[in-house]
């Protein structure tokens, strides 16, 4: 009989994703994250770190984040692992569910890596339907994330930002919009991440990730490598800057995999990520008044984009301060990060 | 163009052999070389699975050498790569593929140890289901022979080779002496996770037995048995108080019919 958890629905604010070398200092300092994220395959078995999510889930909002489902699959899906997925939703309760746009599993194998599709009618088929599998299984609505990518198929079709499109229209799926991700497979397959980002339903973004990435280079060749084991870069918050100015505030995570940190520099991430949001709606709201005619300034009627967005927070004069100052933000990320790093 | 379940079987093949099987103008990587890029999954592929053998078979690690042991375990990720993606119950076969490799055939104590190991992560993958005392019971007519349900995390091993001295030996950041440890001498391990350790103990060859009869279903009266078969001064009392102390215990109910319930 599964636990009766309360059903706590996630902030349109940062969360971090949990990771184990984390979860005892989660469970006695009880910090302020806004919520947490995990991989759901590590959590189909019985171990200790079962136990203890069920006690995290009690006090922070929950979302589950598959990376084993491979969607992508010509074969099908694995209707073993959709099952123990659907057994780690019923645990959970999660708000949200997401997976990838990709296949890892073909020939009986699974290659612990998200591999490209090519995008085509076939593989929107494809997809659709183990989309919708999903989806009936769990009797929810999934997000879909786009991919880090390092290469791509010759014949497709279409790009990946418009495969999402018509996937989310077929399905009724929504969208996770990795932002470090689209800037990897901008960067390695020469596109715009901009233009990425702009063509993507903005109603169907549910979620957004960000995370770090590792920069390789072979003779001529830089190749950015989506390992998430850094700090989010100034170029991807830059983006997240411009994803934020289009679809407003999103439930932002932060995703840290390798060479993890202590928590508290998750916690500083997912602040400043919540910073540069206040700061943008902010910025935004500043923007709308000025706009209005002086008498309706000074009466305290609420604007309608006032309304978009419950975002509110007592750094939000600093920020006005610092944007009279310096008018580009991304000019003041270096010594923020700095900031950081002392106190870590 | 190729249909997409044969062009995924293609590229999985090129990913796990090492080599690419794809033809190059089927892909695109911007002005870089494709190949180059496909590169980047096969050491994906190789290196993450390589680093999830490596966390569940550490002592096998230090026994080997890093550099073997990776050689190894590149060798099986290519000749078993994982059917399913919860990578927890990936290296059940790793234990079994070292022993076949010549190289190591002087050294059985390597896949012994890899074999205790693999035990361990079972362990700690399994429930941990609520300990009952001896005090709830009682008041409770449990019949001639109850059946007494033990943690499903308990494992138990027998080995030819002193695997739990050399793991053991193994927990510290020291220098172990290799040498000083290996023996051929049997040892019969028992182990099971608590919270999120894992116990392990020695045990005599009845109290193994014993153990290993009550794990399987086969009652307490056939339990008593086999451990009085083996050691005629076995002590039943002793047997069943540590059971419960150890927080073994998870259930103790009437014997079904069967003796093989």
């Amino acid at each position: 009989m599964p636990t009766k958890f309360s059903p706590f629905t996630i902030p349109e604010s940062a969360g971090i994703g949990l990771r184990s070398p984390h979860i005892a200092e989660m469970l006695t300092r009880r910090p302020s994250a806004g919520w947490l994220e995990v991989h759901a395959e590590n959590y189909m078995g019985d171990g200790a770190g079962v136990e203890a999510l069920e006690r995290l889930r009690q006090i922070y909002p929950l979302s589950v984040h598959g990376v084993g489902l491979s969607l992508g699959s010509a074969q099908g899906l694995d209707r073993d692992h959709l099952e123990k997925l659907r057994k780690v939703c019923e645990r959970f309760q999660p708000d949200l569910v997401s997976e990838h746009l990709a296949w890892s599993v073909a020939d009986g194998a699974y290659l612990n890596d998200l591999l490209p599709l090519r995008y085509d009618e076939e593989a929107l088929a494809i997809v659709a339907r183990n989309v919708e599998t999903v989806q009936d299984a769990l009797k929810r609505q999934v997000l879909i994330e786009n991919l880090s990518a390092y290469l791509a198929f010759a014949d497709s079709s279409m790009n990946e930002a418009e495969f999402l499109a018509e996937l989310a229209a077929r399905t009724g799926c929504g969208l996770l919009l990795d932002v470090n991700n689209v800037h990897v497979s901008a960067h390695n397959l020469q596109y715009d991440a901009k233009a990425f980002i702009d063509a993507l339903p903005a109603d169907a973004i549910g979620e957004i990730h960000l995370a770090g990435h590792a920069t390789n280079r072979v003779g001529a060749d830089t190749v950015l490598i989506d390992d998430h084991g850094s700090r989010v870069p100034p170029v991807v918050w830059t983006l997240y800057r411009h994803a934020i100015e289009r679809l407003g505030p999103r439930p932002t995570l932060i995703e840290w995999d390798t060479d993890v940190p202590i928590l508290d520099v998750l916690l500083g991430e997912a602040m400043w990520a919540d910073m540069l949001t206040a700061s943008i709606m902010f910025n935004r709201k500043q923007a709308a008044r000025q706009s209005q005619p002086t008498e309706a300034r000074s009466t305290p009627i609420c604007l309608a984009v006032e309304s978009e967005t419950t975002t509110s927070m007592p750094v939000l004069a600093a920020f006005a301060a610092a944007r009279c100052a310096r008018p580009s933000m991304s000019a003041v990320l270096p010594s923020i990060e700095e900031e950081y790093h002392a106190a870590a | 163009m190729l249909p997409l379940e044969h062009l995924q079987t293609t590229m999985a093949r090129s990913v796990l052999a090492m080599e690419p099987v794809v033809a190059a103008n089927m892909l695109t990587a911007g002005k870089a070389d494709p190949l180059a890029r496909l590169r980047i999954y096969q050491n994906n592929t190789r290196s993450s699975l390589t680093a999830a053998l490596m966390a569940v078979f550490p002592v096998t690690v230090r026994l080997v050498d890093e550099r073997f042991f990776r050689f190894a375990a590149s060798e099986f990720i290519r000749r078993h790569p994982p059917v399913e993606s919860r990578l927890a119950r990936y290296g059940a076969g790793f234990p079994r593929f070292l022993k076949a490799i010549d190289t190591l055939s002087d050294m059985p104590i390597v896949a012994e140890t890899a074999r205790l190991e693999w035990a361990i992560a079972e362990a700690l993958d399994t429930a941990s289901l609520p300990p009952r005392s001896l005090a709830e019971y009682n008041n409770t007519d449990l019949g001639l022979s109850p059946d007494i349900l033990l943690q499903p995390s308990l494992r138990l091993i027998v080995s030819h080779w002193s695997i739990l001295s050399v793991w053991m030996a193994h927990q510290q950041e020291t220098a172990v002496d290799q040498n000083s440890i290996w023996a051929r001498r049997p040892e019969r391990v028992a182990l099971w996770r608590s919270g999120n350790y894992v116990r392990l103990f020695l045990l005599d060859r009845a109290s193994f037995a014993f153990w290993h009869s009550l794990k399987h279903g086969f009652g307490l009266e056939h339990a008593t048995g086999r451990a009085l078969a083996l050691d005629p001064a076995f002590d039943l009392v002793s047997a069943l108080v540590r059971l419960f102390r150890d927080r073994l215990v998870t259930n103790v109910r009437v014997a079904a019919d069967s003796p093989s319930n």
